[in-house]
């Protein structure tokens, strides 16, 4: 460390620029490391900068001084390991201002006191691949696609399970995506953006890495679930608000416009988000959040209980449900990702505030209790993002947000079922952020805590 | 959501409801599905959205009761309707299908980008917009068309349009993201195209774009939300959530 007046320091690490001395002094008593005889009071900390490692540094002037360097201007530079030491001592302490009358504006280079964040993944989807019993899942935090071979089963003294391959990186263009489908017979991998992309991606069956997609279709804003009737060749795609469920070509791509769009008052859909289809029936199923308002009419803004609303597969505008399942008994809460049976007539939801996978009928209507609730402690079930169903095996794959795993039970699984399995990508005890989006923060003073919502 | 409020004078959270055209208040210590304590929604209140982005902030001044919500037009992206956003301004106590207690709305008051943010200065009895990459300033009490009392707009000035912003009555300090994706500290009482006090330079520092903002007086930090964001602005650290607190003692001296 050196302190030097009206001197040029060249050294790699922190500089101190001080015009005079009022906060450092106390800060000098603190530490041998900061000590000078021009450290007298009346002087005060202008500025704390880390410095290149080669070249000179540029000294500022004191605002109105016309001096460029003026005598009781003082600079500092430290090594980088007194970096944190010299901020925890700075730390509550004063820094000068230039005045607005000088037009001049500091600027404080200084390092986050605190970074909270989950160095974990966050699952929001899952997905399966029948040809191969391959797992995917998605990650909201790291911004990525994982893959597993479905006998994958963490140890419970292992951190986590290492995935086969990742899809990650800048050319991928993942983002905040939401949902995963994968093609039954090519092995495609379907994506979808809900907030900032805006669009459904798809990849390679053996993407891996940072991979662009083979194909890009721009979508509506809250696009948040996607499925596809493989035989009519359609994609299906959920819309948050306007509630909607737009269907497109399969191969849709750029900006194509959708084939058809289910929406309106009829509809009853609200603050959609998952969605499934019954080809057998040819029958669409949506469940809703229930927040609805109509966007260009003021105060019409209102709260509905959730609820699944069922849909001819070849719906078009303002049609009107052929039946609504909804009311306290279904114990929907958050209801997200779907899938119907067709051969065994049942319907999979998760139900991510509910912390359950709720089993109904697939022609249930009304105020219908499930037929089968998979919830409690043993399950591992930790805010449920995303199932995703293995017919060959009888296995029913779920994805939690809040625990960095997936966990797989037996398709008829009923009451508080251990999973078979869990693939877990991060510690058995790690309790995770839940971070989707850190969109906004606000700070309870009462209780010094940080608010974030996701 | 993009910004929402802690009434730390009642000890209270105050959240929109995007899609429901609803402002929920909630206990501070509130937890888990806890119903609000009252709930501001109906044809009365006046509340819109829009499309694209809903409703997705809100702000309280705790000292003086009153809640503004910044309105959307109604519209849906590329297909403007013939309207201004609006403020509204609703009693902190107000509970149901209620009107709210004055608008700032109108060309003279320059309001014209769709839901901006807002936030109070109790002390000074200010009401500071940001749109456009200004800050208009208002009388806390200013209603109808009204022109602002000063704007803080030009180069030198380096605001930015932003998702919310913080203002500590205090010192009268204007806290809010600046050109640059760095973080700027204005004082409330400049008009024109001046500079700010001070500047934090996060994207620099972290890599990573700031989204949401907020005070710690006590502990004289502002913390921020970080989002990855794509493209450019790919944080190097690879972890697309994460809030960072910075100490920032002059703005609160």
């Amino acid at each position: 460390m050196r302190l030097v007046r009206n001197g040029v320091v060249v050294f790699a690490g922190l500089v101190i620029v001080a015009m005079g001395i009022r906060g450092l002094p106390t800060v000098a008593k603190r530490t041998s490391v900061l000590s000078s005889p021009e450290s007298s009071s009346g002087y005060r900390l202008v500025s704390i900068q880390k410095v290149s490692d080669f070249g000179e540094i540029c000294l500022p002037a004191e605002p109105g001084s016309g001096d460029a360097n003026p005598d009781n201007n003082l600079f500092a530079s430290y090594d980088d390991r007194d970096e944190n030491h010299l901020l925890d001592l700075l730390r509550g302490r004063s820094v000068y201002a230039a005045t607005q009358e000088n037009g001049q504006t500091l600027e404080l280079n200084r390092q986050p006191v605190r970074r909270l964040w989950d160095t974990d993944p966050s699952y929001g989807s899952i997905a399966f691949d029948p040809r191969t019993g391959k797992v995917f899942l998605q990650d909201l935090n790291l911004w990525a696609i994982r893959i597993f071979d479905r006998m994958t089963n963490t140890p419970a003294n292992a951190n986590r399970s290492e995935p086969e391959r990742v899809i990650q990186g800048k050319n991928t263009e993942l983002q905040f995506n939401t949902c995963m489908y994968i093609d039954p017979v090519n092995g495609d991998i379907y994506t979808v953006e809900n907030d900032i992309g805006d669009s459904i991606k798809v990849f390679s069956q053996d993407a891996s890495g940072n991979t662009a997609p083979k194909r890009n279709l721009k979508v509506t804003h809250r696009a948040h679930t996607i499925t596809i009737d493989e035989q009519k060749e359609e994609l299906f795609v959920s819309v948050n608000y306007p509630p909607q469920v737009e269907v497109y070509r399969k191969t849709a791509s750029g900006n194509e416009k959708p084939l058809r769009v289910v929406t309106g008052e009829s509809t009853r859909l609200a603050d959609v988000h998952g969605i499934a289809l019954d080809q057998k029936a040819h029958e669409l199923f949506v469940n809703n959040w229930g927040h609805i308002s109509q966007y260009n009419v003021a105060g019409s803004g209102r709260f509905e209980e959730p609820s699944i609303t069922v849909y001819p597969l070849d719906a078009n505008g303002d049609t009107a449900p052929l039946r609504i399942i909804q009311g306290a008994r279904t114990q929907l809460d958050w209801p997200g990702a779907m899938f119907v049976d067709p051969d065994k007539g049942e319907m999979y939801v998760t139900n991510s505030v509910g912390q359950s996978i709720l089993v109904f009928g697939a022609k249930d209507r009304g105020d219908v209790p499930p037929r089968r609730i998979l919830k409690g402690p043993r399950t591992g079930l930790s805010y449920p993002s995303s199932l995703a169903v293995d017919i060959k095996n009888q296995e029913l794959w779920v994805s939690n947000l809040g625990s960095a795993s997936a966990t797989v039970y037996p398709l008829t699984a009923n009451g508080d079922v251990p999973p078979l399995r869990t693939i877990r990508s991060a510690p058995a005890n790690k309790v995770s952020l839940k971070f989707g989006k850190t969109q906004a923060v606000t700070y309870d003073t009462k209780r010094e805590e940080i608010l974030v919502p996701n | 959501m993009h910004g929402f409020a802690y009434d730390e004078v009642h000890d209270e959270i105050v959240v929109n409801s995007p899609l429901a055209q609803a402002i929920l208040t909630f206990r501070g210590g509130a937890s888990g599905e806890e119903p609000p304590i009252r709930v501001i929604q109906g044809t009365q209140t006046q509340i819109l959205g829009d499309a694209y982005s809903a409703l997705d902030k809100v702000s309280v001044d705790g000292v003086n009761n009153e809640i503004y919500l910044p309105l959307g037009l109604g519209d849906v992206r590329g297909q403007s309707r013939d309207t201004l956003p609006a403020i509204l301004v609703f009693d902190r106590q107000a509970n149901g299908n209620v009107a709210p207690k004055r608008i700032l709305k109108g060309p003279r008051t320059q309001i014209v980008g769709n839901k901006p943010p807002v936030a109070v200065d109790p002390l000074h009895n200010l009401l500071v917009v940001n749109l456009n990459n200004a800050f208009l300033i208002f009388d806390r009490t200013a209603s109808g068309d009204v022109a602002p009392k000063a704007v803080i707009r030009g180069p030198r000035s380096q605001v930015a349009s932003t998702g919310n912003f913080r203002v500590y009555a205090p010192t009268g300090m204007i806290v809010d993201r600046c050109s640059g994706e760095s973080v700027c500290a204005w004082s409330i009482n400049d008009n024109g195209d001046v500079p700010p006090r001070w500047k934090i330079p996060v994207k620099q520092i972290t890599g990573y774009r700031i989204s949401g903002l907020a005070l710690d007086p006590a502990h004289k930090e502002v913390l921020f939300s970080v989002a990855g964001w794509g493209g450019d602005d790919y944080p190097p650290s690879g972890i697309m959530n994460a809030v960072l607190t910075f100490s920032w003692p002059e703005i609160y001296e």
